[in-house]
This record gives C-alpha cells, structure tokens and sequence, in this order.
C-alpha cells in the first residue's frame, strides 16, 4: 500500500490525546467512514460542537488522511494486522488501534461493495419483457398467421444512459434457439460453482 | 375472394394473348426475378425489338402480370378464385392454364418477398456467450465476481449487428425463467382458442 506523507502526518496528529481526546477520536473516525459509505453525508459532518475546538485545518488534514488511509486498505483487502502494523508506525496507541480496527472491521463490507461498484463494465443486461403476438396480416401480405414474440431487454450502461433497452422480434423457433442458449451457460456457470 | 382488376390494369393484360405462350412464360419468369433483384429497363427494350413492339408495351404486359402476381399471393387467393379472376379477361385456356401455373409455382416466394416489407424490428439472428470471472479492479482487488458475457447477433433490413453484453448469474436465470414462461404461453388454452378461431375464419 502506498500511502503519502500527508496521511502519515494526519495519523500522527490523530494520535496524539493532546489535540484529540478519545471522544474526538472516535467522532472524527466516524466521520471519515461516514463520508465515504454514506450516500448522503454531506459536507457538515465534521460540524460536531465536540470537534469545534480544534482547529479546523488539522481536522480537515486527518479527515482526509483517514478517508484516503480507509481507502487504500479496503482496496488491498487489509488485514488487522497490517493496520496494526501501520497505525503502530503513526505512533497510535493499543486503545486506538482497537477502536479503528473495530470500525473498520464494521464497515468493511459497505466499503468493499462501494470498491467494487467503481468501474467500467460492459452494458449490463437487468430485465427482461417479453410479448407474444400472432401476426394476421400487413398491407403487403394477408393471411400470415403466425406467432411472433417481442423481447424487451433493460440495459444499465455505466458510460452513457444512452440505449436503455434493446428490443428485437423473433419467431417461436428463434426464442427457443434464444432459451437454449442461455440454459447453456447457466448450467455452465452451475458446474463451474462445483469445482 | 375475387381479384378486382382495373381497366388500365386488363388494357396492360391485354398484350399476352398477342405472343405465344413461350413469350408469356418468359415474362413470368422477368416478372419474378424483378420482384427478387429489382427491374432492369433495358430487358424491356431486348424484348420490345425482338418482338416488334414498344417497349412500353413490353412494360406494362410484364408489370401486369407482377401485379397479378402479387396481388395473388399477398391474399392468398384459391385456386379457383385465380381461375375465375382471370377468366374476365377473356383470354385462352391455355393462357389461363399458363398464368395459374405462374400463380401457384411463384406464390411461396412472392409471399416470401412480400413479408420482407413490412415495418420491422431488429429481429434475433444468433447468440454467443462466455463465462467470465472478475478477479480484480483498479478499486479493488482479490474479488470473485462471475458475469456473463453475452454478443448478440441481431438482423435488420439486412444489416447485421451485434450487441455485446453483460449480466451476473442471478439475472441470467431470471431471463431463462421468463423467456420458458413466454414459450409456454403459446401452449395455453387461450392461445390455441385464438388461433383457431383465427385460422378458421374464411373469407
């Protein structure tokens, strides 16, 4: 994990009782994990009247250092005791170790979901509509009877909200084609899950 | 069900009697490969100088007998019908026999050509698929994230497309749930009442 010596001076700071007192400590912790996992935290959630006694700047550099700290070790998968070791190196003590490996340990599925959501993907099939019609006839051609389906599928496209369906028509024949093939892959992805 | 012949249309009819039924045979023939691959005047006028007349003649007689053609097929009329549609133009047995001969030898391939014009959708042509699993991001690392990827094939008016798509597990049997409960809605009472009932109304 690379971190900057930014964070490594926020943590010092975070570590000293004399600029933060345990109930600071736990409040600015919270505050950190908040703004990251929480989709409506907004900018007031440093505005606790027990964290306005300390200097705005110094609250907003260990804000930030905690945020990006909480970041990087959500995204290597951290294990306790590399946050041990870490936080050890910022000179926390055994109280406060405790209380963010405790925290973190809480949030860390939120955190690896958020992780995990951030990318591009292809266009993502969500849904799907059908409708069956039988055809009697057009202006060109009388007497068709025939059955004919049209498929609807709901698209999440994480580039553009442009197309966010794709429909097509097909016969009888073809959606069983269509059907077939997708049994196939799922009872692909069934036997890959039992190995 | 009578075909309705207009005046103009019987005048353009009118030249057929006129050649022998070799000629007529050929125009069939012209009248079909038109409705595949479009027309092509200068057959027109080939056949207007080999036949000493004009090539307007040649014209019309050849899209007489397409718009018999289609007319026919695009309803689908019976035998008999034909025969008695072409019996008011006065022509010969043998024409007669020639031009339902035409009818009944063209009409799956006309209907064919006929379906080809009515508004469309894209409409399903193939489906690949492949299973894929995510093993990192640039966000985070050591996941175990299976997806499947999906390039569908699609046609419209001859163009081919191709989408290539995602979905994870749980949707994709979600999608093969509702499309077997789509193919099973032809199979219901429902269904079957109305085709039946559809099929069996004649005109």
């Amino acid at each position: 994990m690379e971190l900057s010596e930014s964070v490594q001076k926020g943590f010092q700071m975070l570590a000293d009782r004399g600029s933060f007192d345990s109930n600071a400590f736990t409040l600015l912790l919270r505050a950190a994990f908040q703004s990251l996992l929480d989709a409506q935290a907004d900018e007031a959630v440093l505005d606790h009247p027990d964290l306005k006694h300390i200097d705005p700047v110094v609250l907003k550099h260990c804000h930030a250092a905690a945020a990006t700290y909480i970041l990087e070790a959500g995204k290597h998968r951290a294990d306790k005791s590399t946050l041990s070791t870490y936080l050890e190196d910022c000179k926390f003590d055994r109280e406060r170790i405790e209380l963010f490996c405790t925290e973190y340990q809480n949030n860390k599925n939120s955190l690896e979901i958020l992780l995990g959501s951030i990318g591009r993907s292809l266009p993502h099939i969500t849904d799907v509509s059908w409708r069956l019609e039988y055809q009697i006839k057009t202006n060109q051609l009388h007497k068709m009877h025939r059955p004919a389906y049209l498929v609807t599928l709901s698209i999440q496209n994480t580039d553009s909200p442009s197309y966010p369906e794709i429909s097509f028509s097909c016969s009888m024949e073809q959606l069983q084609d269509l059907v077939g093939k997708l049994k196939d892959a799922s009872k692909s992805l069934e036997r890959a899950t039992q190995l | 069900m009578l075909l309705e012949l207009s005046e103009e249309h019987k005048e353009h009819l009118a030249f057929l009697p006129q050649v022998d039924s070799a000629v007529v045979a050929e125009f069939g023939r012209i009248a079909v490969e038109f409705l595949r691959r479009g027309t092509n005047p200068k057959i027109y006028e080939g056949a207007a100088r080999k036949l000493n007349v004009s090539s307007d003649t040649v014209q019309h007689g050849v899209e007489g007998l397409t718009y018999l053609l289609t007319e026919s097929s695009k309803l689908m009329i019976s035998e008999l019908d034909f025969q008695d549609s072409v019996f008011v133009l006065g022509f010969s047995e043998e024409l007669n026999k020639l031009l339902l001969q035409l009818y009944l030898d063209n009409r799956k391939e006309i209907r064919t050509i006929l379906s080809e014009l009515a508004p469309s959708l894209p409409s399903y042509h193939n489906l690949e698929w492949r299973l894929d699993v995510q093993l990192a991001s640039r966000s985070l690392r050591q996941q175990i994230k299976p997806a499947v990827t999906i390039k569908l094939h699609l046609n419209q008016n001859g163009d081919h497309n191709t989408r290539v798509l995602q979905t994870d597990p749980a949707t994709l049997l979600h999608l093969v749930q509702q499309l077997e409960q789509a193919l099973e809605e032809m199979k219901t009472n429902h269904c079957r009442r109305v085709v039946r009932n559809i099929k069996t109304t004649k005109k």
